[in-house]
């Protein structure tokens, strides 16, 4: 009952409590050695590490540079796939021809295009960047498309008997309409992508918090990769709960539309 | 406000499941003179549905024509209005911005529109609700505000498709009676589809019958207007009017 | 009662379904051919280096050899065998404890952020510690497999339980229903968008976590043989790779796991979440 009245009144509170047994038990089974302490190490060393890292500055530049190559990757993704989505969605013939690669390209996935990627463009950021692009790409096109077929079809024949042209249609009734669902592919997409971006940043990087993980792993060094594990974990569930997923709900919610 | 002429329109369309052509609609010649309120009910799957989306030009005839005065039409436009039975309100533009929608695509500047589309919220009762969202209305606002936004572009014809299935009864019967004061007020030839006999007859001059895509009657209605559902509920010639309708519509 | 002319009704009814299938299948097809067409025309026309993209013939040819001298076949079933395991023991091992998680209400807002922050790192992340922790090889990639489906669908598992209308799980208790007839008519079948949902969704992370699992951290498999193709330029080998992987998971989502979805949501009449 009062974890219940907890749980209404202060969510967030709520929802960092069940990390607490979590991280006791982590301590103790470090602290009784169930596994060799080199194998897994405690939270105390942890945060050690994180403090260290961080007044090397290595921990900051990493994150940021993950940071950043995953929002320039995506927003290039979105700037791409919503037109396309767009453009599928709407015209048939379009949808006929284009329909089928897309889902079969989606199917190779992203890191698949790794090895020849490196041949192209080398261990870089071109080759980085493309492959979150490309994994951001997916999700969002078939959610647009999946949003603009969702659209009541009396809504665009209002739009019309309204007067708007196709442009402004799309502008007006179709962006709008199918914005839910968009949103979910954003949220989609930014989860594929930044796995995308961590596995790019293990097998290509030269910085970045992937990149921590793999040369700690190289060096044996097991505190720095759960480290990065942590922070990664932490990124994420926090843009991903208390930023899209509270967008993806509004937008739904405010217009009464269903989600998804 | 201009007349609506259809003349010999026909309309055939492949169906995939039965693999055959349907004919939806054959020779139906119809003429609607500027200012005048035409009901057209039928039973289901008489082709109502499918000739107000020609008339509207959602869907292309097959043959005949369909002339808003003398000009044929070409698609949709903001020339012919469509009132909705889904509403079809965008859930993302406040009611205020749904009116002036119309006005908006044909360049209206943002405090112009606002006063058309406040004028006619007016007309409906409605100013009060301008900067809602439609989800926020009842069913019945909701339409109301089909009707003005339809209205607020200024159409020569208004079609209205079953418009008011979706309400509840009593709702139903106050939104028509709204209509009808609308449609004084603002002279507006329209064609109003519904399956619904009573509304049929309560609204109209005249009520077509429809049935397997062909006219199969054209009843007049003289009632005195304005009308009101009170008076007429027990009104002979309103009640043998709509026992004629009802007996073609179940011949046919 | 079905009369015969319902029973003929009935079988033009399934063959049309058939030829309507057949038509989509081979619509579904041909953007693909005309894809291989143009790129069998550019490389052609403008005399493509094989060292940056490999003609259409020449991986066909590799094709060919690979799976006349068995080193295709080795590499797929490899692959295959390690997410057949992964998922098998994640699945056995997730949806239980889901569903556990997800019966009662308190305890399922207790453990659902907790579960959703691990289903948020399943996959490719766990990469380094896995190789860690178990060595090189078949050990680190399948446990990656494994996390990537388990965290995800204990997680839905978890929702799926927990979204299912007290009132429903009421009136089965008050039909007699027991623990275990609970579970098996009640909570499972309730949960099984959610669940199948996740699997699709854990499954296509585990994929991805698998080839880039088996670039970096073995010497067979799919992922490996796209790696090691790269140091000698053979991008014949690359690109047929790619195919075949593109070739497995569309087979694997679209001939299994979306009609699965599909069947599941649409038998129930029920909105996906």
């Amino acid at each position: 009952m009062a974890w219940v009245r907890l749980h209404q009144r202060w969510p967030n509170l709520a929802a960092s409590l069940p990390f607490v047994p979590l991280v006791f038990s982590w301590w103790l089974t470090a602290w009784l050695e169930v596994f060799p302490r080199a194998f897994f190490p405690g939270p105390g060393d942890v945060v050690l590490s994180m403090i260290s890292l961080i007044y090397k500055g290595i921990l900051p530049e990493y994150l940021l540079d993950s940071v950043t190559r995953l929002v320039v990757g995506a927003s290039t993704g979105v700037a791409i796939a919503i037109p396309l989505g767009v453009l599928i969605g709407m015209s048939r013939r379009a949808n006929t021809v284009l329909w089928p690669p897309l889902l079969f390209f989606q199917a190779v996935g992203d890191i698949a295009w790794l090895p020849i990627l490196l041949i192209w463009f080398g261990f870089g950021l071109t080759t980085m960047t493309f492959v979150i692009v490309y994994t951001v790409l997916f999700p969002v096109v078939l959610n647009t498309v999946l949003g603009i077929r969702s659209i009541n079809p009396d809504l665009l024949r209002a739009a019309r008997s309204l007067g708007a042209s196709q442009a402004r249609m799309i502008w007006e009734v179709v962006l709008p309409g199918a914005l839910p669902n968009i949103m979910t592919g954003l949220r989609n997409g930014l989860g594929y992508g930044w796995r995308a971006l961590i596995a790019a940043e293990i097998i290509v990087g030269t910085s970045g918090i992937g990149f921590l993980m793999f040369d700690a792993r190289r060096a044996g060094s097991v505190v720095e990769i759960m480290l990065g594990m942590i922070v990664l974990g932490l990124l994420w569930y926090v843009v991903d709960a208390w930023i899209l997923a509270p967008i993806e709900r509004a937008t739904g919610e405010r217009w009464g539309m269903v989600t998804r | 406000m201009k007349s609506l002429t259809l003349n010999q329109l026909s309309k055939t369309y492949f169906d995939p499941y039965k693999g055959t052509q349907v004919t939806a609609l054959e020779d139906v010649t119809l003429s609607i003179a500027p200012g005048e309120f035409v009901s057209v009910v039928g039973p289901s799957g008489c082709g109502k549905t499918t000739l107000l989306n020609v008339i509207a030009g959602f869907l292309p005839e097959s043959g005949g024509s369909v002339r808003v005065d003398r000009r044929p039409i070409s698609g949709p436009g903001p020339d012919r209005g469509v009132v909705f039975q889904s509403f079809a309100l965008f859930p993302w533009k406040t009611v205020l911005d749904n009116v002036g929608f119309g006005p908006k695509m044909r360049g209206v500047g943002r405090e112009a529109r606002d006063a058309i589309a406040m004028e006619y919220l007016q007309l409906a009762g409605l100013a009060h609700a301008a900067d809602r969202y439609p989800a926020e209305l009842s069913g019945g606002m909701q339409q109301r505000v089909g009707v003005v936004r339809a209205l607020a572009n200024e159409p020569d014809v208004l079609l209205m498709d079953e418009p008011f299935a979706s309400v509840d009864a009593q709702t139903r019967l106050t939104l028509q009676e709204e209509l009808i004061r609308i449609w004084l007020d603002r002279q507006t030839t329209v064609l109003f589809i519904t399956h619904d006999v009573p509304e049929a007859v309560f609204l109209a001059n005249r009520v077509v019958v429809l049935s397997k895509g062909r006219v199969m009657d054209e009843i007049a209605v003289d009632l005195q207007h304005p009308r009101k559902w009170d008076d007429l509920i027990e009104n002979d010639s309103f009640k043998s009017l709509s026992a004629r309708v009802l007996q073609r519509v179940r011949a046919a | 009662m079905v009369s015969s002319g319902n029973n003929a009704g009935l079988s033009a009814h399934n063959s049309q379904l058939m030829a309507a299938r057949v038509r989509s299948a081979v619509w579904f097809l041909i953007p693909l051919a005309l894809l291989v067409v143009i790129w069998a025309g550019v490389v052609s026309l403008f005399e493509v280096n094989p060292r940056i993209f490999p003609s259409v013939t020449s991986v066909w040819q590799a094709g060919l050899e690979s799976v006349f001298d068995g080193t295709l076949v080795r590499h797929i079933g490899a692959s295959l065998w390690r997410i057949a395991v992964g998922t098998t023991i994640g699945l056995a091992i997730g949806i239980p404890l889901g569903i556990a998680m997800g019966v009662v209400p308190a305890v399922a807002s207790f453990f659902s952020p907790l579960v959703r922050f691990f289903s948020v790192l399943a996959g490719i992340a766990w990469i380094p510690i896995a190789t860690l922790w178990f060595g090189y090889g078949f050990g680190a990639i399948t446990f990656v497999i494994f996390n990537a489906v388990f965290f995800v669908v204990a997680y839905n598992a978890l929702l799926g339980v927990s979204s299912i209308p007290m009132q429903v799980r009421n009136a089965a208790a008050s039909l007699g229903a027991g623990r275990m007839a609970m579970i098996f008519e009640v909570l499972l079948p309730g949960a099984l968008p959610n669940i199948v949902t996740g699997i699709r969704t854990g499954m296509g992370f585990a994929w991805r976590g698998l080839i880039a699992a088996e670039m970096i951290a073995t010497d067979l498999g799919l992922g490996y043989m796209l790696f090691t193709a790269r140091d000698f330029y053979k991008t014949e080998v690359i690109v047929l790779g790619m195919v075949v992987i593109g070739l497995l998971w569309l087979a694997l989502d679209r001939l299994l796991l979306a009609p699965l979805e599909r069947v599941t949501t649409e038998r129930w009449g029920m909105v996906r979440s």
